[in-house]
């Protein structure tokens, strides 16, 4: 059986890439794939340390939710990338300032 | 009638709910509906609620007399001839009504009192008791606010704001009765400032008139200043006795003078502290000087009975904060009748009553009390002497005559004290319902206010208005004492005890014995204060019987009011017009009706409480004792006594044979003060016909201006006396100022012919306060506004300017910030913190205890010096020590938690201590022990 920590390793790492990515990449599609990455890491990690606990599943049910939470998430997500590019016409994060200051 | 009262037990004697509830019913109905519901039915509605609150009142009565009676026992005593008598005594019988506990307080001096341990919070509750006091109480003001009722349905009929008048006057007398009926102290005060509200919205009723409105605020603001004082005495109250209710405070009571440290009140150093020189480097300030050779101390009792005294002062216009009384009389009559002369003034002298048994243990207090009382007697008396408005000559009668009140209570004399003020309130009332009746007849003639109330413009009603006649001369007979009225059986009965009996420290034997000085009052005392209450007598005959005659006697001098005739043309019908600047000219040509008898709801009222103030002294004819000695009709002396019982171990009797001697004199004198004062107002008005009136009320005003003077010379004189042959010592340089003082003040005050301390306040403390609200002024806005205000605007624009810097708009640094704000969080909580608290039992064993965190362990060293207790970490997180007094030590603790083994890294232990460490000195202070003593039981 694969140890457990090969997959907290493999979160950590996924969860770097995808904050690393939320924080230096501009298009907000990939911010938003990002955040997809970060929130896949977390729930690799509930369901492998669900594996040494028999007696429940708290962690893959957490899963689920988690899932559910992120697909909530992209569709609202999806939708002012799309209503900001027909303000802007641009999905670049950093040309969408309308609440400087 | 016993299944009737089986409804009510005497621990939930819910009947008192009625009393209380019925007139806050009828203040609610015409307060909220009464404009819309028309006058009769505003008057039906008062005239219901009043009337069944007095009728339940009496129901209560009914049954506390039967309460009373279970409690009598028959003892058998032998008097000096030998024979034995039967001596019925009661005890002290009470019903309570409790609706439900309304608070808890803390902040009780000493554990011991009788309170329960496990928790020492003290119950406040909304409860009302009635027993024998407060019975009376409760009769007299549901009695005479009824007929007070009725007369008002009549005497304000034509008044616009008819239902808010009925509103207050309702509420007036819910408050009231809340203030009699109270159980405890925060209830009594419920109650103490509803009636100062009423008070307030009833003086300035016409609130319209500038004059009005400023007497109703004066009344408030002196008011507030007693308030104050009772607010005080209550929190000494629960610091001392650890309760608020009567049972509570007499049974605590004790502890007010027990000699120990802890029961003296510290005035000088204040708290008990000490001067010394202090030194800034060279700069030495001298503060030593301040420090008294021996600490300037009062005991707890005097301190309480001090401050609930300030509170009587205020309420029941006593001197200094008499003022604002005489100005109330700006409130329409039967007000003044009800809430400033029969019943509210009085609640200061039912408050010393009702804490008899705690005033009995200061004597100092009570004789200030009772010097107070005399002074205030003889002052308003002076004042009275000089008035000319009808309604003044009564309010500075009701100063004098609560004068009276308080010296009685002063010297002890608890029950006369009270039943004057029972009588007072029957023959107070019938004057001012008289003088309203006047005023009524008076104002059809004249619409003027002031000119309507001037008593140089009655005269001769007596053949217009009988029945007011009657009841008005009735009640000037009981006011001066007249023999067999009432006013004859309580008024003289006060300056009677004044002489044969004096405050005394029920503790005196326990407290001599222990070498603690007590204060007893010297025997001058008692015949200064005796001399003072023969001449204010002597003035109330006088003054009294100067408003009887000018008001009913002799001519009817309105016909030419205001004007002297030969200055104004007289009309065909030989009448003068009359009328003033602001008076409709309208009126001037209208001479008006002929003064003519009030209709009946305002005689009927005035019949019953002329009546009353002839019979009702013979409730307690004590006089007549001289006659006889078997003679015991005394039915409000024994009614009385088991409320007082308490109280009588403070009071020393002269020897019977001198008693009876000096009873005779002061019967005596009192008789002669009423003969001369009424002969001399006879002669002056009856014989001379007012000739001298003019000449008379020039040199009197003078004279009376000057006594205000005079008043400070008496402080400082007596003060000086009771220094005896200290007198010339540098303490004693206040009263010598206060004698200097006053000396001027009188000069002051004769040459501006100003009556009463209104000037000398005005010259005194108003550029006080104006000063000190100067300096507030241009506090705030030079500090306040300016500083405060501007400069932080100022500091916050300027944060703004920065952080808006990085408000940029751009999502990627928001979330890089958000970044940084987890990790510093994270870096917080990845470490182990520790947190030490100590806890005292107070004998010396002391346990420090660390806070609790994830996975957290502990190694302690009890020295920190030496090495840790264990040389491993534990899940211990607390540690035990006992210190010596006096003793200190250092402890130390190291907390590793969860993540300590995995930051065991070079660069990562530097960045993220695995450890912490936390010190903490203990030490256990050396208490002093007091030698404490402790009272016997009496």
């Amino acid at each position: 059986m694969i140890p457990v920590e090969y997959y907290v390793v493999l979160s950590a790492v996924l969860f770097t890439l995808g904050g690393v990515g939320f924080l230096i990449r501009r298009n907000v599609i990939a911010t938003l794939m990002s955040i997809e990455i970060m929130l896949n890491a977390v729930n690799v990690a509930f369901v492998a340390f669900n594996r040494s606990r028999t007696e429940s599943h708290t962690g893959q049910v957490f899963g689920f939710f988690l899932i559910a939470a992120e697909a909530a998430e992209v569709a609202v997500g999806l939708a002012i990338v799309l209503s900001l590019f027909r303000v802007r016409r641009t999905v670049r994060s950093d040309e969408a300032d309308l609440l400087k200051n | 009638m016993k299944a009737f009262f089986s409804l009510f037990p005497a621990n939930d004697f819910s009947l008192l709910a009625v009393v209380l509830l019925l007139p806050l019913l009828g203040a609610f109905v015409n307060g909220v509906f009464g404009r819309r519901l028309g006058k009769p039915a505003v008057r039906l509605m008062t005239l219901a609620v009043t009337g069944a609150a007095f009728a339940a009142a009496i129901a209560t009565f009914v049954a506390l007399q039967d309460a009373v009676a279970a409690t009598k026992t028959v003892e058998m005593v032998k008097d000096h001839a030998g024979v034995a008598h039967e001596v019925i005594k009661h005890g002290h019988a009470k019903l309570a009504w409790t609706a439900w506990e309304w608070m808890r307080a803390s902040g009780l001096r000493d554990a011991k009192l009788p309170i329960d341990v496990s928790d020492p919070s003290i119950p406040i509750e909304l409860k009302f008791s009635v027993d024998a006091l407060s019975g009376v109480m409760m009769l007299v003001v549901t009695g005479v606010g009824f007929l007070i009722h009725v007369y008002s349905t009549s005497y304000m009929a034509k008044d616009s704001a008819y239902w808010r008048f009925f509103a207050y006057l309702n509420l007036f007398v819910f408050s009231m009765l809340v203030l009699i009926l109270a159980d405890n102290l925060p209830v009594l005060f419920i109650g103490w400032e509803g009636v100062g509200l009423c008070s307030y919205l009833l003086i300035g009723f016409w609130y319209d008139k500038s004059p009005n409105a400023s007497a109703g605020k004066k009344a408030f603001i002196a008011n507030r200043i007693g308030d104050f004082g009772l607010l005080v005495g209550m929190f000494l109250l629960v610091y001392y006795t650890g309760a608020l209710d009567w049972t509570g405070i007499a049974k605590g009571a004790q502890s007010l003078v027990s000699p120990s440290g802890a029961a003296q009140v510290h005035l000088w150093p204040i708290g008990g502290g000490q001067f010394q020189d202090v030194a800034f480097g060279a700069l030495r300030i001298p503060l030593a000087w301040l420090q008294p050779n021996r600490a300037i101390t009062i005991t707890g009792a005097t301190a309480v009975a001090l401050a609930l005294f300030l509170g009587a002062t205020g309420k029941s216009a006593q001197l200094p904060l008499y003022v604002w009384l005489p100005d109330a009389m700006a409130g329409p009559t039967p007000v003044s009748a009800l809430i400033h002369a029969a019943t509210m003034v009085t609640a200061g002298v039912y408050l010393i009553c009702r804490l008899s048994f705690v005033f009995v243990l200061s004597p100092p207090v009570m004789m200030l009390i009772a010097f107070t009382g005399a002074l205030t007697a003889l002052y308003a008396a002076v004042l009275a002497l000089v008035q000319n408005d009808i309604k003044k000559v009564l309010a500075y009668s009701t100063v004098s005559q609560l004068g009276f009140m308080f010296l009685g209570v002063g010297v002890g004399a608890f029950t006369a004290g009270f039943f004057h003020v029972f009588t007072h309130a029957f023959f107070k009332a019938c004057l001012f319902l008289g003088a309203g009746s006047v005023i009524h007849a008076m104002h059809a003639r004249v619409h003027d206010d002031d000119h309507a109330q001037d008593m140089r413009n009655m005269g001769g009603l007596r053949k217009f208005m009988p029945l007011t006649f009657g009841a008005f001369a009735a009640s000037t007979l009981a006011i001066i004492g007249f023999p067999l009225t009432s006013g004859f059986f309580s008024k003289d009965e006060i300056l009677a005890r004044v002489l044969v009996q004096q405050p005394v420290n029920p503790y005196t034997e326990i407290l001599t014995k222990r070498n603690v000085d007590v204060w007893a009052p010297p025997g001058w005392m008692a015949w200064l204060l005796w001399g003072m209450g023969v001449l204010a007598a002597t003035l109330t005959a006088f003054y009294m019987c100067r408003a009887l005659f000018l008001t009913f006697f002799g001519e009817f001098r309105g016909w030419t009011i205001g004007r002297p005739s030969h200055v104004l043309p007289v009309d065909d019908h030989g009448h003068v017009p009359h009328g003033d600047h602001d008076h409709d000219h309208d009126d001037v040509s209208v001479p008006g009706a002929p003064p003519a008898e009030s209709p009946r709801p305002i005689t009927i009222p005035l019949i019953i409480l002329g009546t009353a103030a002839i019979v009702a002294g013979l409730l307690n004819p004590g006089m007549l004792k001289l006659f006889s000695e078997q003679f015991d009709f005394l039915p409000i002396d024994h009614w009385l006594e088991p409320v007082f019982e308490e109280a009588t171990h403070g009071v020393k009797l002269v020897d019977a044979h001198t008693m009876h001697s000096r009873e005779w004199l002061s019967t005596g004198a009192a008789f002669a003060a009423f003969s001369v004062g009424s002969y001399v107002a006879y002669w002056m008005y009856i014989a001379q016909k007012g000739k001298l009136e003019a000449a008379y009320l020039s040199r009197a005003t003078t004279l009376a201006a000057g006594f205000s003077g005079i008043l400070f010379v008496a402080i400082g004189g007596v003060l000086l006396g009771l220094a005896g042959k200290d007198a010339f010592t540098l303490r004693m340089a206040i009263p010598w100022a206060l004698v200097a003082g006053g000396a001027y003040v009188a000069y002051a005050c004769a040459k501006e012919r100003a009556l009463g301390l209104d000037f000398v306040y005005e010259r005194s403390v108003f550029p006080g306060v104006d000063a000190l609200a100067d300096t507030a002024a241009s506090f705030d806005q030079g500090f306040v506004d300016f500083v405060i205000a501007r400069l932080t605007a100022l500091v916050v624009a300027a944060l703004g300017t920065i952080l808006r810097v990085v408000q940029n708009g751009v999502v990627h640094v928001y979330a890089a910030m958000m970044v940084l704000g987890l990790a510093g969080l994270g870096w917080f909580f990845v470490q182990p913190h520790a947190q030490l608290t100590t806890s005292d039992s107070g004998s010396g064993d002391y346990v420090v205890t660390a806070g609790p965190g994830p996975g957290y362990q502990f190694r302690w060293s009890p020295d920190a010096s030496a090495a840790p207790q264990t040389p491993s970490f534990t899940s211990v997180d607390s540690i035990k020590i006992h210190l010596e007094e006096g003793a200190t030590k250092t402890l130390k603790v190291e907390v590793r938690n969860a993540f300590s083994s995995a930051l065991e890294v070079p660069v990562v232990r530097w960045l993220l201590p695995p450890v912490a460490v936390k010190e903490v000195t203990v030490t256990r202070a050396t208490v002093d022990k007091p030698a404490k003593f402790e009272l016997g039981e009496r």
